[in-house]
């Protein structure tokens, strides 16, 4: 009995930490008309580098950006019938369900979970505006997946986008030691899976959570969602899948980058 | 919270609404209460959030970035005089060397240098790199990589967070050329083409991967044996793809050629005989048989042993071991064979044919087929013989049976 209060207790501990850290996050991420980009080796909000190197007044125009709610024009990009196409609703098998997930859960047939894609749907509408919002004003942004089929489907993603990819062995203490020769963090970490390669919670989610970088994140049904700032319920698994998100996620980035010229020379 | 929001729409209303929101933050969290009203939102004053003392305290982030790359400038301009330096007292030493040596210091060059060590200092210890020894600096010092990252610290190369960009980048590379691969080796099979790419496939005989050290040196990375295993892994799948000779020149940059045995074997050039056949003549030798095997080039695929044809041996085992040398070469029916052999049973006749033949084979074939040759062991000759017969036992390793009847037998003998 005792033992089982302490239990809930924890949970309830975990779920109201979670539900803090994106509190907090969303405070300095969501920012409305802040001309500070997120930084994420102090999680002090400073300046963007543009501005202080053109004088160019970056805030207003990012104030404008933020102001519209589909700056970049992408939230069309996704549709259900396409997100059911590419095989995004499967989940796993009930027993290999993360609790954390069962919201997003629609329900189970012949054993597997089935993703409820109308919140699939906006969910990944908002993670990738805010993954525009991030290459719109020049943000390094991380593909990391631990998946060895998809691993050269999401590097080439991430190359073509111009960013940057993590896809093999995650040495500890990539982002938190301090004596490591990385001079700036990425701004934006896209994990096309959650998982590593031993069905355990990818080290960079925790990493990117202490290091208050925020992240998106593609999670099934056996991931945890609670440190993923954007968490979008969905396959992970299938290459057909991964395709998909690699796609939207390369416009979105697109997007970003093209809007920034474009507003440069305006 | 109510409030805040109306004192929002407020300033929103006034004149210059985008100058005032800057002082606004909205946030939108989504997280809450998804299933009730949609998205929450609120807001606040910016300056309730982040307080002006202690924003002044944190640096920004372009101070901190320059400061990166100042730090990684002065370890640049060290390392730069440090080899600038390093060089002056190599040129300095060289010149007192050729002084010493009595020489020209001008035309003094490395060659000279290696060999006036060497004789200035002669050392008697067995590993050369323990040796004295004077080099150029930039062989002695570790080469350094260029910056890695630009000004505004983003950095160029798109695997920089790996920390071994220019490996991963070449793993990377290695397998979007097989994925490329598999994608046109599909095409072809679709329009049924794919018959006439059988026998392209890439052999790369004599020639291995570049060593573990030569990597190191070309990536500018410390790369670990498991690492290396898994380049050498990832390209030799890549070698073995059905298409393979389609990447032949990317794969010829990561290889090397070397030494086979074979080139240290004298090759005899094919004698002419008096119908102007080029022939080639050889012995072989296994167990108590010996063989002379004539070889004529551009031949009917005849043979003849000891005046017969194959049907000389009866097992068909013991001709399709004569029969392979000429599989091996692909030369089964290009050539005509007349062998004469003497002594010994059918294996050991086969044996003795197969090592000549294989031998005289290799004045037509290229050099390539004659590693080929030898690393299936037909160069080889075959040292095991009879064994001789010992006293005292009945064979050459077997022993008598020991019974107990026939210790008793010695014991009677003995008491009589």
């Amino acid at each position: 009995m005792a033992m089982s209060l302490v239990n809930v207790l924890r949970r309830n501990f975990q779920t109201f930490c979670t539900f803090e850290f994106r509190r907090q996050s969303s405070l300095y991420v969501k920012t409305a008309g802040n001309f500070r980009l997120y930084s994420s080796a102090s999680s002090q909000p400073t300046q963007t580098v543009d501005e202080t190197e053109t004088g160019w007044d970056d805030s207003v125009r990012n104030a404008k950006a933020l102001q519209h709610d589909d700056y970049f024009n992408i939230k069309h990009l996704v549709t259900i019938k396409e997100l059911f196409s590419a095989n995004v609703h499967l989940g796993h098998k009930s027993g290999c369900r993360n609790p954390f997930m069962a919201p997003y859960i629609y329900g189970n047939r012949l054993g597997l979970d089935i993703i409820d894609l109308e919140q699939t749907k906006t969910l990944l509408q908002d993670a990738l505006n805010f993954t525009a919002h991030i290459a719109y004003r020049g943000g390094i942004i991380l593909f990391i997946s631990r998946n060895r089929q998809t691993l050269p489907l999401v590097e080439e993603t991430a190359r073509e986008c111009g960013e940057y990819a993590h896809c093999r062995y995650w040495k500890g203490g990539t982002f938190t030691n301090v004596t490591s020769q990385f001079t700036r963090l990425p701004e934006l970490c896209i994990f096309i899976n959650c998982l590593n390669s031993v069905f355990d919670t990818h080290i960079a989610v925790v990493d990117s959570a202490k290091l208050m970088i925020p992240s998106v994140g593609v999670v099934d049904t056996n991931c945890d969602p609670r440190l993923i700032s954007y968490p979008v319920p969905g396959n992970d698994d299938t290459p057909v899948a991964v395709e998909y998100y690699c796609r939207l996620f390369k416009a979105a980035i697109m997007a970003g980058k093209q809007k920034h010229v474009e507003d440069r020379h305006a | 919270m109510a409030a805040s929001m109306q004192t929002f729409s407020r300033v929103c209303s006034t004149k210059h609404p985008i100058k005032e929101l800057i002082r606004w933050q909205i946030t939108k969290c989504s997280a809450l209460d998804r299933h009730k009203n949609g998205v929450h939102t609120s807001c606040r004053l910016l300056a309730d959030v982040i307080p002006e003392t202690f924003e002044q305290k944190t640096e920004n982030k372009a101070e901190k970035i320059s400061k990166a790359m100042r730090l990684y400038m002065e370890r640049a301009k060290n390392y730069n005089s440090m080899i600038d330096k390093e060089i002056d007292e190599y040129e300095v030493g060289k010149r007192h060397l050729a002084n010493i040596m009595g020489e020209d210091p001008d035309s003094f060059n490395q060659d000279d240098i290696d060999r006036a060590i060497k004789y200035l200092l002669p050392s008697g210890l067995f590993e050369k790199r323990a040796r004295p020894q004077m080099k150029h600096p930039y062989e002695v010092f570790p080469q350094r990589k260029e910056a890695l990252f630009g000004k505004d610290g983003r950095p160029h190369h798109y695997q920089f967070y790996t920390g071994k960009p220019n490996y991963h980048g070449l793993l990377h590379d290695i397998n979007m050329k097989y994925e490329h691969l598999n994608a046109t080796e599909t095409e072809l099979y679709k329009n049924g083409k794919m018959a006439e790419e059988e026998d392209k496939k890439l052999f790369l005989h004599g020639f291995q991967w570049i060593d573990h050290k030569t990597l190191t040196k070309q990536l500018i990375e410390e790369i670990s044996p498991q690492e290396y295993n898994r380049f050498v892994l990832v390209l030799h799948r890549l070698l073995k793809h059905k298409l393979s000779y389609k990447e032949e020149e990317f794969l010829l940059k990561y290889s090397k050629k070397v030494m086979t045995m074979s080139q240290f074997r004298s090759i005899e050039k094919p004698l002419i005989d008096s119908d102007g056949r080029e022939y080639s003549e050889a012995t072989g030798r296994r167990k108590t048989s010996n063989a002379t095997v004539t070889v004529y080039n551009n031949g009917s695929g005849q043979i003849s042993i000891n005046g017969q044809d194959l049907a000389y041996f009866k097992d068909i085992h013991q001709r399709e071991q004569l029969l392979f040398p000429l599989q091996l070469v692909n030369k089964i029916d290009k050539v005509d064979i007349v062998a004469t052999v003497e002594g010994g049973g059918s294996s050991g006749q086969t044996g003795a044919i197969r090592l000549a033949l294989a031998h005289a084979l290799c004045s037509f074939v290229d050099t390539d087929s004659i590693e080929r040759l030898r690393l299936a062991g037909l160069l080889t000759k075959d040292p095991r013989t009879r064994e001789r017969k010992k006293p005292g036992q009945p064979g050459a390793r077997k022993k008598p049976t020991w019974l107990v009847f026939l210790i008793l037998m010695y014991c009677q003998l003995l008491v009589v």
